[in-house]
């Protein structure tokens, strides 16, 4: 049997009261795709820092080829022939794609005064033309999409000579089509024998695009197994050390008056570009209404126009039987819409406060925390220590920092905050987003709960398994519009595709149209079309 | 380790200062403070060898009783041979800085009969009072995420608020304690008024049509000393008085020392007082109310506050208007307490205001000390110049190394919180123990051994004991 090309033996590295990684052993031979798979926090990026000279292992050896180096820092492990490609990607935004991709070994003339510009031009064209990434040299990085730099970042790392590519979680940032393309790029750097190691936390991901994966729990390796004999329960049992229930199950919806309404609804971003044209939706209590799409159709811009973060254009915003679409963000708040934002260290947290005057976010003009603006700061952390102890925020601990959370934890915090409120319409975007599985489930049965007990909720994902398994009607978005609302359990993912690229199949499993006019006609009782909803699931 | 390259070394070194706690802040303000006295205590001997005097300063020499012993040490003169002589002590120089402003000994170094010194204390509390409001108002924008440099033009024009609106209404109240009672507080109020007027001015801008309120504070400062100094030269000006000034204001309507020892001096303890009350008012704003935590949110994260229902063009405002209210606050006392009228040329009391907020960490509480810190030194310098023969700009030099060596470990900070480096993903920010460098020179990617204790976000108890984050639950 050959020597693998990367060979990691009983990997330690201990951070100040973790041991992040605990004797980790790693093979992985020529022209593989290995996935490196865990959930947040087992420890993948660290040794994969370890392998890239960034971090100097405790204990281990590390081996390429058979032969055994010692890295002191990054230059060395390029040297080697490893190149990393990291989540936030290290790009000079207004230098071409050329002057990025030779940035550190430019080409040079004038006795090494100058960069030979015509020679990198060069230099990566052929590059490019030799593994099929296909970029446009000239192009000024700012200017082309997040998967064309992620492409810019392979060829750096190929351009520095790299044989082996360790990219961390690379399909974070991408486009469903975008991702295809990667894979795409994984089978033709295999197939001219570079080996690729990539993280990740998704277990379609690791299946799909890998040819074995191993597994990080705790950071130990807990298993290494081949992409093609495993099963999705498997890894995911590996992941989180117990058995994950990946299917959601859920009671028929108990659906009653509308009581988040959205109607005509035109909104414009910063930039002047209109990202929402004319969207109509209704929501009823108890039931969820997902909202799909490739993001960057308009959802955010939707959202922070139903949560009052954004104004909007035309159209009106309905919240329990009430026009909200003048109300301020406070005045939506006070209304009880809940709003788990999609970026939750930049809305939804305040990263340098301590959790307890993060648990008083959105409640701080509310008289049960601020009787007469006064601040009742014991009061709030009792209610924090309530959220911490039922949404099981670890740390425990009040008095953490909130940047100090991991990403999961800080989640949990956000969703176990909003719903506190004890709010009549939720909107969630992106909930689980960057969270890892077993936080993913809880998310998930918390907003079935909220379903369950009557409350309104619209969830917005980019996650198609996650709005298909909760949602009861799913709008798919395209462009800023509504294409279809069609009935998540009868639609296939090939139908949901094709509507997100715009295009609407004739035979497709539409869901009962609600709207907001429904709910404003029969606000005293009950509404028929709940039942005829229910009827027809 | 390997050189690395110096920008992600200096990225570490703003990140570890950003992760410092308020303890480690307060020792590293001490350190600094000392190596600024040991810097500023070798410029000294340089000077003074630069100087020509006949002889070179003299350490020593003193008797001490102590009980029943009589110690002399022996007497060591500063010179070099061939060079020249020491003819600065610096030991005088940072007495005098630091002790002079309190204490007044019997000459050469006796530890023994020392005095209160009445008029440099007076001096130091007149200096402190005035950086007290600047202090504040230059830390309410700050903490809001507004740098307010205008607090210079807000103090000038609430100065001469105080200085009209006292002179014009002075004839319609009764003169003495009554008259001293309700004509103090309109003066103030005047100064208030104005100075949060055109504090609310930049803060508009900023909020309505998005201009920069460094730029336009910094400019409606020159505004400011223009406009005033044409008001009053055109309009107000005192008769036969030698520069642009306004008449007196009456004797009851000035804010006077109550203190017996003070008499002499311009520094009132109502002042003092009245700047301590804004201190702990401030520091309650801030910290107990919700209008505080509103405003705290805004100055750290503009999108979160937004998220929260802070409005955020109001928020702008309305902290412009308070920090401009501080400002104006500070011209009021100075006009009442200090010059008895308004006269062109204020000190720099506004900017020495940045100086104190960003020492204190923008924290009222701190600007307490910081005020102190500078109004002592300012009574210091002014002694240093009475009693050494020593040139005033090389008093400068010394104060301002005390304020650059302190304030600069919390300048970079503050830059740092700004900038996000730093180490925000590591549990509980201990990341000073291990390998700081790396850790903060990859901030950004090492998000996994960052996120260690993730692991048992699944819910999974019986996983927790045995997790290698297990130090970490029992926190």
């Amino acid at each position: 049997m050959p020597e693998p090309a990367v060979r990691l033996d009983g990997i330690t590295k201990r951070f100040p009261g973790v041991v992040a990684n605990d004797q980790v052993d790693l093979h992985v031979a020529e022209g593989e795709v290995h996935a490196l798979l865990g959930e947040n926090g087992a420890g993948k990026t660290t040794l994969m820092n370890v392998l890239y000279g960034l971090y100097e292992p405790d204990e281990g050896t590390i081996a390429l080829d058979g032969r055994a180096r010692a890295f002191d820092s990054p230059r060395d492990a390029i040297d080697a022939g490893v190149g990393m490609i990291h989540q936030h990607f290290m790009l000079v935004d207004p230098m071409t794609v050329a002057e990025n991709i030779v940035l550190g070994n430019e080409p040079r003339k004038w006795l090494g005064l100058t960069v030979d510009g015509a020679a990198s031009r060069e230099a990566v064209v052929d590059l490019s033309e030799r593994y099929g990434l296909h970029v446009d040299p000239d192009a000024a990085v700012e200017d082309v999409s997040v998967g064309v730099q992620q492409r810019v970042e392979i060829l750096k790392a190929l351009y520095r000579g790299a044989d082996v590519l360790v990219l961390d979680e690379p399909t974070a940032v991408l486009t469903p089509q975008e991702v295809e393309d990667l894979y795409g790029i994984f089978d033709e750097l295999t197939s001219q024998g570079k080996t690729i190691i990539f993280i990740t936390h998704k277990l379609g991901e690791a299946m799909h695009a890998a040819d074995r994966i191993t597994v990080l729990r705790d950071g130990r390796n807990v298993g290494t197994v081949d992409a093609a004999d495993t099963t999705r329960e498997e890894l995911a049992e590996l992941m989180v050390g117990r058995e994950v229930i990946l299917e959601v199950e859920k009671e028929p919806p108990d659906t009653g008056p509308v009581d988040l309404a959205v109607e005509g609804l035109r909104v414009t971003d910063e930039r002047g570009i209109e990202q929402v044209r004319g969207v109509d939706l209704a929501v009823r209590r108890g039931e969820i209404v997902g909202i799909a799409g490739v993001d960057g159709n308009g959802q955010a811009e939707l959202v922070e126009a139903i949560t009052g973060l954004a104004t909007p254009d035309a159209g009106t915003v309905t919240v329990g039987g009430r026009d909200a679409t003048d109300l301020s963000r406070r005045a939506r708040n006070e209304l009880g819409m809940a709003y788990i934002p999609e970026d939750r260290q930049k809305r939804g947290l305040v990263m340098d406060y301590d959790l307890v005057e993060n648990g008083l976010l959105g409640s701080q003009h509310d008289d049960a925390f601020a009787p007469g603006g006064r601040v009742d700061w014991a009061r709030t952390r009792e209610h924090v220590e309530g959220v911490l102890d039922d949404f099981d925020v670890r740390p425990r601990d009040p008095d953490a920092e909130a940047r100090s959370l991991s990403g999961g934890n800080q989640q949990k915090f956000v969703v176990g905050r909003e719903l506190a409120r004890d709010p009549s319409v939720v909107v969630a975007s992106h909930p689980t987003r960057g969270v890892d599985v077993g936080s993913i489930e809880f998310i998930h049965d918390e907003l079935l709960a909220l379903r369950a007990a009557g409350k309104a909720v619209l969830l917005v994902s980019s996650k198609l398994d996650e709005v298909q398994q909760l949602s009861d009607r799913l709008a798919v978005v395209y462009e800023g519009d509504i294409v279809a609302t069609v009935d998540p359990s009868s639609v296939t993912e090939e139908e949901l595709g094709l509507l997100m690229a715009g295009e609407v199949p004739d035979d497709i499993a539409r869901a009962d149209p609600v709207t907001g006019r429904d709910g404003d006609d029969t606000e005293g009782g009950p509404v028929d079309a709940g039942v005829t909803a229910e009827g027809d699931r | 380790m390997s050189a690395r390259p110096l920008r992600d070394r200096a990225l570490a070194w703003v990140g570890r200062l950003v992760d410092a706690s308020a303890r480690e802040r307060i020792l590293i303000s001490v350190t600094a403070l000392f190596a600024s006295l040991l810097v500023g205590g070798g410029l000294v001997l340089v000077a003074g060898l630069m100087t020509t005097c006949s002889a070179g300063f003299v350490l020593g020499g003193d008797e001490y009783v102590l009980g029943p012993l009589v110690v002399t040490l022996p007497a060591v003169e500063f010179a070099l041979a061939g060079v020249g002589n020491f003819c600065y002590n610096p030991l005088d120089v940072y007495y005098h800085l630091f002790v002079a402003p309190f204490l007044s000994c019997g000459g050469g170094g006796a530890l023994l009969g020392c005095e209160v010194a009445w008029f440099n204390f007076a001096l130091m509390l007149k200096e402190t009072t005035l950086l007290l409001f600047t202090g504040l108002s230059v830390a309410v924008a700050f903490r809001a995420g507004l740098f307010n440099i205008g607090t210079q033009g807000q103090m000038v024009l609430g100065a001469l608020a105080t200085a009209l609106v006292v002179l014009a209404v002075a004839p319609l109240f009764p003169g003495g304690l009554l008259g001293a009672a309700l004509l103090v507080p309109v003066g103030l109020l005047a100064g208030t008024v104005a100075g949060g007027l055109y504090g609310a001015l930049p803060g508009a801008l900023k909020a309505y049509s998005d201009a920069n309120e460094v730029i336009t504070t910094i400019m409606l400062n020159f505004v400011a000393s223009g406009v005033a100094f044409y008001l009053v030269n055109n309009f107000f000006q005192a008769e036969g008085a030698g520069s642009v000034a306004t008449r007196n204001l009456p004797g009851h309507a000035q804010i006077r020392p109550v203190l017996p020892p003070f008499a002499d001096s311009t520094f009132s303890l109502v002042a003092l007082l009245l700047g301590l009350a804004l201190v702990a008012g401030v520091y309650y704003l801030l910290f107990h109310t919700a209008f505080g935590y509103d405003l705290r949110t805004s100055g750290l994260q503009p999108a979160a506050a937004a998220y929260g229902g802070v409005d955020a063009e109001r928020m702008i405002v309305t902290s412009m208007t308070i920090s401009g209210a501080l400002g104006g606050l500070a011209g009021a006392v100075y006009v009442m307490m200090v010059l008895g009228r308004w006269r062109t040329g204020l000190p720099a009391l506004g900017f020495d205001g940045i100086t104190v907020s960003i020492l204190a960490g923008n924290n009222p509480l701190g600007v307490v000390l910081a005020a102190a810190l500078f109004g002592t030194m300012k009574s210091g310098s002014i002694s240093i110049s009475f009693a050494l023969g020593i040139p005033r700009q090389l008093v400068g030099v010394l104060r301002g190394l005390v304020i650059l060596f302190v304030a600069m470990p919390e300048f970079f900070r503050m830059l740092g919180v700004r900038y996000d480096v730093g180490e925000p993903e590591h549990p509980g920010g201990d990341a000073g123990g291990g390998e700081p460098t790396e850790q903060a020179s990859e901030g950004a990617t090492a998000t996994d051994g960052g996120r260690i204790d993730d692991g048992r976000s699944a819910g999974d108890p019986a996983r927790a004991p045995d997790g290698p984050g297990g130090d970490r639950d029992g926190r």
